[in-house]
């Protein structure tokens, strides 16, 4: 089989018309998929849209000179490019002329302060904690801060709840207590350390990040990926799949109460990671994946690991039945959080969000790429009535699918006597790629770029990142306890998010 | 002796209310004085209520000199039952007046002082009239009374509202009884009271109807509460307190009186006063609940509390519709006590609130936070009547609450099924409704009352030594006569026996520091004996925590609440007291008739992100008023707008209205048999 | 009904840990030693491996698992003289006693911090309540800690309870990197919980920042932050790990004792 690349068509435009250009470019079959900022050493930024097409990828760029970083804002027609506008503003000091709502996102700077990205970062700046203003007014409003620091084990996210009582008008979010700069120490590293950075983007689907940022290289140095070591990619990447989907699973049924359900799906999980732990070494599928292809074989004979991984698998779809014909269950979720399928569309929602609302491709599906063609994966069918009830569908099905692809690709590797992990790059890397592929929560980006061998500027875009961006419009008549099960069924990655 | 203290009583009230006309509200010893002679007046009052209802019954022939017709006055234990209760609440609510009306600017009228002296004296002439005539002179005087000082701050339309809705339903109210009044006298040919037991048949079931529906609109029975939530907060200060704590009671005593006068009440009333005074109680304490601003929130309780004591008062007439005087003598024992708890809670809870509102320049319950630690008086007093409202332990009103339920819960002695489906309905609303109040006052005294204020400079006014001894008045019994229930019982058996025998009433006193529903066996209570136990657990329970502890629990750590780390938010950050009741505009929207708007106030770019600013508008429909009042409203003025067509203001045409007038009057005359 | 059925569908799952050891520990990589000093002249360049400089040259060559993110490059490139070591008790109490192999003094400081941290959590008794703070994790740290909780670590068992207000805690178990924007919900939430305390940091990053330091916004791990008692390497570490690291903050394990038996070198 071969290993398809993503293409990367390129425009170059005058920023005046920048945001007419990517408006048009992500009209029809086309989705916007980020917008990425770039500093350019003689102070200017280069400033990269990214859509996603049929095929691929496309992207417009235009260049914001030094001293004058502006230009005229994206989201005014592309509710999806809001949150983007917002970082780059919080970091470069980028102006998008007309934004709705400048608030801050990753780092709550005030004026005067320097921006991190472009000023000298040993200054360490604090985030200042100066409360956005209240968006919602009337009788009896007020703000219930939820984080960031909360009951239970969660990543640190300030919810802002803006209510009278039960009803939430307005929610907004606050995750800058998160963010670590992430894409900054890329630069620099060598791409064999850059992996290592990539996997704790986001910890939960570190395989994931690890093949994105891999593919991502492999495109600069035209690297042929072995057939094997893609199947071993393929298999830790839908372990992953799994376990993220439980988690989603255990956090639902915890909201709802349901004790021995709970007990059980957290017994599975735990399984789930042991397997994990026994194919590579990591709980999480850390150090498998490598520039090239993956770091070695499977530490477990694969047949083995593929009767354990069924064990698992009849466990899990037995016990999602049973809770999907509970109906103290079901009553909680269905038509908790709906999400009409045209403001999933603006907002470019991906992954099992958009699929919930009968919307979102799969990359897997869409772009192919890696062990993928050759696995017969077919994408879950569409769910379409948008609420929590139907995001777990989703998921469900998902698993059963991340399943039985995982046990064919061990059943493949344990057919397997020749075998060739990794392969050197064919070129020092140099230039700019985009790649992406199917994380847990959805669409997963990557945008490397390198000089010279070393990584000059890598930006990973999670799928919640999109996702996030919707998540106050889920709360159009829910009340405060339907909270836990939108928060859940959303699958929010703070770390991915915040970067 | 009597009669001396009602003619100084009433002499006071008129020197008061002529100093009050003559020197206006100016200059502060004017309205002192005004205020202190309610209080003089009432303290007579009350003299002679307890007198009256210790001794026998009198009666006085004034003869015609009210100019009325023969005008007679009885002094009887059941007037002087209700002169008591009146006198003290007169007392302390005139005391809290003359601290409150101190700082300029607070009375602004002559007419507050005058109408409050009026609604006194127009009390105790109801209370004693032995007649229709005087009865009815005291009761329109008492409209007057309402009107006046509901419509004391006409500043803006919703006031003059207020002030015409009291206005409209006391005539009403005025109306009703004139009418049930002719058609008894008209069947006894006498208008003395005492004649009236001998009427029988429909004429005393169309009679008993219209009595109920003319005392009901007074206390606030659905569907003629409306007034009162415009009524009582239109009135300024601790005046609300002797319109909805004091005034109120003669619509009881209306009803006591009528019970003890008239013949046996038609089932199918019975029937409908148990299940009106259910929905009374719901409906009341639902839409106190969901009130924004205290008055408001206090005058709905008052709907609350009519519903509960005529649902208590329904068992009463169950017992006299099937001659099961017993059943009469729980009932209206239950309803006594809660008329008792409720004038003592709702005065000290108007004239208590009535200083921080005036301090604060607020009446609005998210605004008034934190009083509790500025006001410590008032707020203690305020509270104190919070909680009997809601029924606990160990004030009157636990006491009281336990006593309706015990009455409802004798419905199994019953055989007619109506009557046990009335009761049956009856009690399970009045249940209910304790549930809800309970709700109800937790968030007055949690959301507004105890919340830690931000800081703030103390306020000048608090209230005052008369106002301090005012409040106590109205507060203390509220503990006070639960701890000496028994006695409290020995005196209600002696002021109710005109209408049901002392010696049953009494039958509720198992033992001196006991008490049973009256009949024997059922179930027993000793609020006194509560107040020995209480103290004691708490002392042990404090102890034995001290003593495990080895004395840490009192070298505490201060640290601010756990706010979940954030730096904080703009704006409020703690829950609202509209925020706490919205529960109950989900949970009872059906009765509440809830609805939430939502209307963005920002662009519509930022909508698009789901970022705009907003604007949220939530209101309550008050069934009654939507489906009944404004149809009404809607159909009178729709006649009136006709009507006036006919006046075309042209000479000939009213020469010819007469002339046809004239015609038929000739017809009607000639075609009479 | 059926979901209580189901519930005893597989009996007894949960570890016998820490009475005896567990049968999965092994499959866990919990962290890298110092298998065999390199001979003399053979350590050149050998820091150079790490991506995180948690190698020094020495001599001895010595490894900081407080700076290691177990990558694994150094035991793949040198694998005569690192090697990976699946104990379940990686846990210390004294930030250099993470430095492997252990240095002349260390044994001494072991004793002397136990016992001062023995004098402070005698009154906590034989229950243990926990408050967590994310301060930057990737993530992973906080699913390690929250399967603690579910049938197979099922920590209740041992007395140790999750709470939601740091005002019922006894311990503090904070992840991550140390991100500005946390430094003072950590501040707020570590002054809100009554004395005594116990501060765990989980994790690599919590310990040094790991890979993720340093960057403009990230404060090198927590203990520029707060004082930390217990410290539990690895990226992430095994909830077995984060289940020493509480025991050892309770004083579970008994003094140095098994500390020794755990087979350091």
């Amino acid at each position: 089989m071969t290993i398809q690349g993503d293409r990367l068509g390129e425009e170059a435009i005058d920023r005046s018309r920048f945001a007419e250009a990517v408006a048009h470019l992500s009209a029809g079959p086309n989705r916007f998929a980020g917008l990425f900022p770039s500093l350019r050493a003689s102070g200017g930024v280069e400033l990269r849209a990214v859509v996603a097409t049929p095929g691929g990828y496309t992207s417009v760029v235009t260049e914001l000179p030094p001293g004058d970083l502006a230009y005229p804002s994206v989201s005014v027609g592309l509710p999806a490019a809001s949150w983007y506008e917002r970082e780059i503003h919080d970091r470069y000091g980028i102006q998008p002329k007309g934004h709705p709502r400048l608030d801050p996102l990753v780092l709550p700077l005030l004026p005067e302060d320097p921006h991190p990205a472009l000023g000298d970062w040993h200054s360490q700046v604090s985030p200042d904690p100066r409360a956005l203003d209240a968006h919602a007014s009337g009788e009896g409003l007020f703000t219930i801060p939820y984080g960031p620091v909360r009951s239970g084990v969660f990543e640190a996210v300030e919810y802002l709840v803006e209510t009278f009582g039960e009803d939430i008008p307005r929610l907004r979010s606050r995750m800058y207590h998160k963010h670590r700069g992430i894409d900054w120490r890329f630069e620099d590293l060598t791409p064999d350390d850059g992996v290592l950075l990539a996997e704790r983007v986001e910890g939960t689907a570190s395989v994931a990040h690890a093949i994105a940022y891999c593919r991502g290289l492999e495109q600069l140095t035209g690297t042929e990926v072995p057939y094997e070591a893609e199947v071993v990619r393929l298999v830790h990447a839908e372990l992953e799949r799994v376990a993220n989907h439980l988690d989603s699973m255990i956090r639902h049924s915890d909201g709802s109460y349901q004790a021995v359900a709970n007990a059980r799906l957290a017994v599975h999980k735990e399984r789930l990671l042991r397997l994990r732990a026994t194919l590579c070494g990591s709980r999480f599928g850390r150090n498998v994946v490598v520039p090239g292809g993956v770091s070695g074989p499977m530490r477990r004979p694969p047949d083995e690991a593929r009767s354990e991984l069924l064990r698992i698998a009849g466990g899990v779809s037995d016990d999602a039945r049973a809770m999907m014909s509970t109906p103290s269950f079901l009553d909680r979720l269905r038509g908790a959080g709906v999400l009409p399928a045209d403001l999933v569309a603006a907002h470019g929602a991906v992954g099992p969000v958009a699929r919930g609302s009968g919307l979102g491709e799969d990359v897997r599906h869409a772009r192919p790429y890696g062990a993928y063609p050759s696995s017969g994966f077919r994408p879950t069918p569409p769910h379409d009535q948008g609420d929590a009830l139907a995001r777990q569908q989703v998921r469900l099905a998902e698993m059963d699918e991340s399943f039985r692809l995982a046990a064919d690709g061990l059943a493949i590797l344990a057919g397997c006597n020749e075998r060739e992990w990794r392969r050197g790059p064919g070129a020092a890397a140099d230039g700019t790629a985009i790649s992406s592929v199917e994380s847990p929560q959805g669409e997963l980006l990557y945008v490397v770029e390198a000089d010279g061998g070393r990584l000059a500027r890598v930006k990973p875009r999670c799928a919640a990142f999109h996702n996030f961006a919707l998540f106050p419009a889920a709360f159009r008549g829910d009340i405060l306890t339907d909270f836990v099960f939108i928060e859940a069924s959303f699958g929010l990655s703070i770390a991915g998010v915040a970067g | 002796m009597n009669a001396a203290l009602l003619v100084a009583a009433l002499g006071v009230w008129a020197a008061g209310a002529c100093v009050d006309l003559a020197a206006g509200p100016s200059r502060f010893p004017a309205r002192a004085a005004t205020f202190g002679a309610g209080f003089a007046g009432a303290a007579l009052v009350a003299a002679l209520g307890v007198r009256t209802t210790l001794g026998s019954a009198r009666t006085l022939h004034l003869g015609s000199s009210l100019g009325t017709g023969e005008a007679i006055l009885r002094l009887d234990p059941l007037a002087g039952l209700f002169l008591t209760v009146a006198g003290m609440l007169g007392c302390a609510i005139s005391a809290c007046l003359v601290s409150w009306c101190r700082p300029d600017g607070r009375v602004t009228s002559r007419e507050t002082g005058a109408g409050f002296l009026l609604l006194l004296a127009a009390v105790v002439v109801v209370l004693l009239a032995g007649d229709a005539y005087t009865f009815l002179f005291g009761w329109e005087s008492l409209t007057g009374a309402f009107y006046v000082l509901s419509s004391v701050a006409r500043r803006n339309g919703a006031q003059v509202r207020a002030g015409w809705a009291t206005l409209v339903l006391g005539k009403v109210s005025g109306a009703a009884l004139l009418i049930g009044f002719l058609l008894l006298a008209g069947a006894a040919h006498s208008f003395a009271f005492t004649t009236w037991s001998t009427v029988q048949g429909s004429t005393l079931h169309a009679a008993w109807w219209l009595l109920i529906v003319g005392f009901g609109v007074k206390v606030g029975l659905l569907p003629f509460q409306g007034w009162l939530p415009l009524g009582y907060p239109a009135a300024q200060g601790p005046v609300r307190a002797a319109m909805a704590g004091l005034a109120v009671n003669v619509g009881f005593y209306g009803l006591w009186r009528f019970l003890g006068v008239l013949g046996r009440p038609p089932v199918t009333l019975v029937v409908t006063v148990l299940v009106a005074g259910g929905l009374t109680a719901l409906v009341g304490i639902t839409f106190a609940a969901v009130q924004p601003r205290l008055p408001r929130l206090v005058a709905y309780s008052s709907v609350e509390n009519a519903g509960i004591i005529l649902v208590a008062y329904g068992v009463a007439l169950a017992g006299s519709a099937t001659g099961r005087p017993r059943l009469v003598a729980i009932g209206l024992l239950a309803a006594t006590l809660q008329v008792l708890a409720h004038a003592f809670a709702k005065s000290v809870l108007f004239a208590g609130s009535a200083f921080f509102e005036s301090g604060e320049g607020t009446d609005h319950l998210d605004d008034l936070v934190g009083v509790g630690y500025r006001y410590r008086w008032s707020a203690a007093c305020f509270s104190l009547g919070c909680l009997t409202l809601g029924g606990l332990p160990p004030t009157i009103g636990f006491v009281s609450e336990w006593f309706v339920l015990e009455a409802l819960m004798q419905e199994y002695r019953l055989h007619d099924l109506a009557l046990r489906v009335g009761i049956t309905v009856g009690g399970a609303l009045v249940a209910l409704t304790a549930g809800v109040a309970a709700l109800c006052f937790i968030r007055v005294i949690g959301l507004s009352i105890l919340r830690r204020p931000a800081p703030r400079p103390r306020p000048a006014a608090g209230a005052g030594v008369w106002g301090a001894g005012g409040l106590a008045i109205l507060a203390l019994p509220t503990l006070g006569l639960a701890a000496v229930a028994p006695l409290v019982i020995r005196y209600l058996a002696d002021g109710l026996d005109p209408v049901v025998s002392g010696r049953l009433v009494d039958a509720a006193r198992k033992s001196p520091w006991v008490l049973q529903p009256v009949y024997r066996s059922f179930s027993i209570l000793s609020p006194s004996w509560m107040y020995v136990t209480l103290p004691i657990a708490v002392i042990a329970v404090a102890a034995a925590v001290l003593a495990a502890s080895r004395g840490r629990v009192l070298r505490m750590r201060r640290v601010p609440a756990w706010r979940s780390a954030s730096g904080g938010v703009s704006g409020p950050d703690h829950y609202t007291s509209f925020g706490y009741a919205n529960i109950l505009r989900h949970v009872l929207g059906n009765v509440l008739g809830s609805s939430r708007e939502v209307v963005v106030v920002g662009s519509s770019d930022s909508e698009r992100l789901h970022e705009a600013s907003v604007e949220v508008r939530t209101s309550v429909v008050e069934p009654v008023e939507t489906y009944l009042y404004r149809p009404i409203e809607a159909f009178v003025l729709w006649a009136g707008r006709q009507a006036q067509r006919i006046q075309s203001g042209r000479l000939d045409a009213y020469v010819a209205y007469m002339f046809l007038a004239l015609v038929v009057l000739i017809a009607v005359v000639t075609a009479r048999p | 009904m059926p979901w209580a059925a189901r519930g005893l569908r597989e009996g007894i799952v949960t570890t016998r840990y820490p009475r005896r050891p567990d049968d999965h520990g092994p499959d866990f990589v919990a962290a890298v030693t110092v298998a065999d000093q390199p001979v003399e002249g053979a350590s050149q360049g050998i820091a150079g491996l790490c991506p995180t400089g948690a190698i020094s040259e020495g001599p001895p060559v010595a490894v900081d698992r407080g700076r290691c993110i177990l990558c694994g490059h150094c035991v793949d490139a040198r694998p005569e003289v690192f090697a990976y070591e699946s104990s379940l008790g990686t846990a210390r109490l004294h930030r250099r006693l993470l430095v492997t192999p252990p240095a002349h003094g260390d044994d001494d400081l072991e004793v002397r911090v136990a016992a001062e941290l023995a004098a402070r959590v005698r009154r906590f008794g034989r229950s243990l309540h926990i408050r967590h703070v994310d301060a930057g994790s990737d993530g992973s740290e906080e699913w390690e800690i929250a399967a603690l909780t579910g049938p197979i670590y099922d920590v209740h068992r041992l007395g140790i309870f999750f709470t939601a207000s740091p005002r019922h805690a006894d311990v503090l178990l904070v992840t991550g990197a140390g991100a500005a924007g946390m430094a003072e919900p950590l501040q707020r939430t570590y002054h809100a919980m009554p004395e005594p305390r116990v501060v765990v940091a989980v994790g690599t990053d919590a310990i040094s920042g790991g890979l993720v330091h340093p960057t403009y916004v990230t404060r090198g791990g927590v203990a520029g932050l707060l004082p930390v008692d217990v410290w539990v390497p690895g990226s992430p570490p095994s909830p077995f790990s984060i289940l020493h690291g509480l025991l050892l903050a309770m004083g579970r394990l008994g003094g140095t004792r098994p500390l020794r038996a755990r087979g350091r070198r």
